[in-house]
């Protein structure tokens, strides 16, 4: 079997002639053990020079814009063509950034932020998961539990703020519990989908090989389930800093949705592009760890992508 | 053996898939059931694999009465089902879990080497090609060493060059343990170059009409005469099985009836 196959490898460095010459003289070789037609149906990738090529132009494409008009307003601001003071340029926000940094306080934003999500977003996962896994495993508490669910979920999650207020006071429950409303609906949504779309024709492989219950779940449905179910986090999460921004515009004394607030009420804008910007990064930080923590779970998934976009 | 005794199947819309079959396979040997589409074959196939279970009559293996699957019988079904987070290697050793991972992983490389997949062990299942993945589901049934291997129509999904490939290639694995084969298929081809006894059955509601012994040696050769011969008796009595006018015939008389040529 060995060079058969091998005679594939070296058909990929895009020579096709080379590689057709391989294959005619490997040929004997395979009839022995392998269909000739699998072996010759994978095309030569020819085309891999340039779509590398893009694949390092796109993102440098991507910048152009933002970079160019940040630049831009930039030198607008330093000619004296404008203030900048409704508008600051990236100079006067950096600037305010590292000021913010310097005094502490900045750290102090960020961690009460990061505290908040954090709490908001395990309550959250907790309960969408524990609800949807039930909800998509059972289908007579997914008739009592799911239409309840649906109902609450068509509600503008920020209509609750009043009541969460009443309930939980002013200060950080109310607002942890407003994120982790933000944060359930994906992830139960995610999970029920995922446990009801599990394929079925597995699971019968699970059961061909008579898998208990909890092997059944261990082995075919967790991993079966993972996809979909990383994806609703990530979902999640990007609720989850919305309605960090919503429950610390209410009522805060600290926190980057305070900082943006502030920076409202006192006519400081590049304090609020300040918190965009870390806002930005802090959100697409934490994402990008989940994406990180769950890649090594999914790197059949990779496999599956790379074969279809090569 | 596994004897097949009056296996009914209604389904709870009515519907009458499989009535009253009957049947006796000895160990080690190969049948192919044949019959146009909605005779029961499915039905009866996942009826001995445990995974539906009869409406009434019995599946029993060696006196034992299979109503849920079973450690001694493998089933292959039509796409290769092979778990797409699971390496090759994984999926052939899935049914080992039981066993110490020295000797699962001394399985596995066996199991690969036979099918022609040892390069492949740490490849995902999506990147194999129809065929491979196919070798792999064989690898995966035949590796807990099945008395019984149960295929319901496993090449039909494969281009012609394939299958063949296949289907040799299923001869020379069977060789090794000699399970008893049950294949369900539509390729009269298939039939009479794999089976000992092709069954014939007829629909509405499923049940046998026929048997045929391949009384032809191994390997056959797809071209010889006499393997023409069998196809054409194997069609002729796959046609009259379709032909409504023609009543059923007392297939419990015993193999051989039918070569009345």
């Amino acid at each position: 079997m060995g060079p058969g196959l091998r005679r594939d490898d070296s058909g990929r460095g895009g020579d096709s002639s080379v590689a057709f010459h391989n294959q005619t003289r490997f040929l004997p070789a395979m009839i022995s053990d392998a269909p000739v037609l699998q072996q010759t149906s994978e095309p030569a990738e020819s085309t891999a020079a340039p779509s590398r090529l893009s694949r390092y132009a796109r993102p440098v494409l991507g910048l152009l814009l933002p970079v160019t008009l940040a630049l831009g307003w930039e030198l607008v601001v330093w000619s004296g063509w404008s203030s900048g003071r409704l508008v600051p340029p990236p100079s006067r926000v950096f600037a305010t950034i590292t000021g913010l940094g310097r005094s502490g306080e900045l750290v102090r934003h960020i961690a009460a932020t990061l505290w908040r999500v954090s709490l908001g977003f395990a309550v959250g996962v907790v309960a969408g998961t524990l609800l949807g896994a039930i909800s998509g495993y059972w289908s007579l508490a997914r008739r009592l539990l799911d239409p309840t669910v649906q109902a609450l979920r068509a509600i503008p999650s920020l209509a609750w703020v009043p009541l969460f207020i009443l309930w939980l006071g002013i200060f950080e429950t109310s607002k942890i519990a407003l994120i982790a409303v933000g944060v359930f609906f994906p992830v139960y949504l995610g999970v029920m989908g995922a446990i009801l779309s599990v394929d079925r024709k597995i699971v019968e492989v699970g059961r061909t090989f008579r898998l208990s219950g909890p092997a059944m779940i261990r082995r075919i449905l967790l991993p079966a389930v993972l996809p979909a179910y990383v994806v609703s986090l990530r979902v999640g999460l990007g609720l989850g800093w919305m309605f960090v921004v919503a429950a610390e515009l209410i009522g805060a004394s600290e926190g980057l949705g305070y900082l943006l607030l502030d920076g409202q009420q006192l006519g400081k804008p590049a304090q609020i592009l300040a918190a965009i910007v870390i806002f930005a990064i802090l959100g697409k930080l934490t994402d990008w760890l989940i994406e990180v923590a769950a890649a090594p779970f999914l790197r059949w998934q990779d496999a599956f992508f790379r074969a279809k976009g090569a | 053996m596994l004897a097949l005794d009056r296996v009914s199947k209604t389904y709870p819309n009515g519907v009458e898939a499989l009535a009253r079959f009957s049947a006796e396979i000895r160990q080690g040997e190969i049948i192919a059931i044949i019959g146009g589409s909605g005779c029961g074959k499915s039905t009866l196939l996942r009826a001995i694999a445990g995974l539906d279970r009869a409406s009434s009559g019995t599946v029993t293996l060696d006196h034992e009465a299979i109503a849920s699957p079973h450690a001694k019988i493998g089933i292959i079904f039509q796409e290769p089902r092979l778990l797409p987070w699971l390496s090759v290697a994984d999926n052939i050793g899935f049914g080992l879990a039981d066993l110490p991972a020295t000797e699962r992983r001394a399985k596995v490389a066996r199991a690969l080497e036979r099918v022609g997949l040892a390069d492949k062990a740490q490849a995902w299942p999506r990147e194999l090609s129809g065929g491979q993945a196919q070798r792999v589901a064989i690898a995966r049934a035949l590796v807990p060493q099945p008395e019984v291997l149960l295929l319901d129509e496993p090449f039909s999904a494969l281009d012609a060059f394939t299958r063949r490939d296949l289907q040799d290639h299923l001869l020379d694995l069977w060789a090794d343990t000699r399970p008893t084969l049950i294949l369900v298929t539509h390729d009269v081809d298939e039939a009479v170059v794999l089976a000992d006894r092709v069954l014939v059955m007829r629909p509405r509601p499923g049940r046998l009409f026929d048997q045929i012994e391949i009384n032809l040696g191994r390997p056959r050769e797809r071209n010889s005469p006499l393997f023409e011969t069998f196809k054409r008796s194997v069609l002729t009595s796959l046609d009259r099985s379709l032909d409504r006018n023609v009543p059923d015939r007392d297939a419990t008389q015993g193999p051989g009836q039918a070569m009345w040529w």
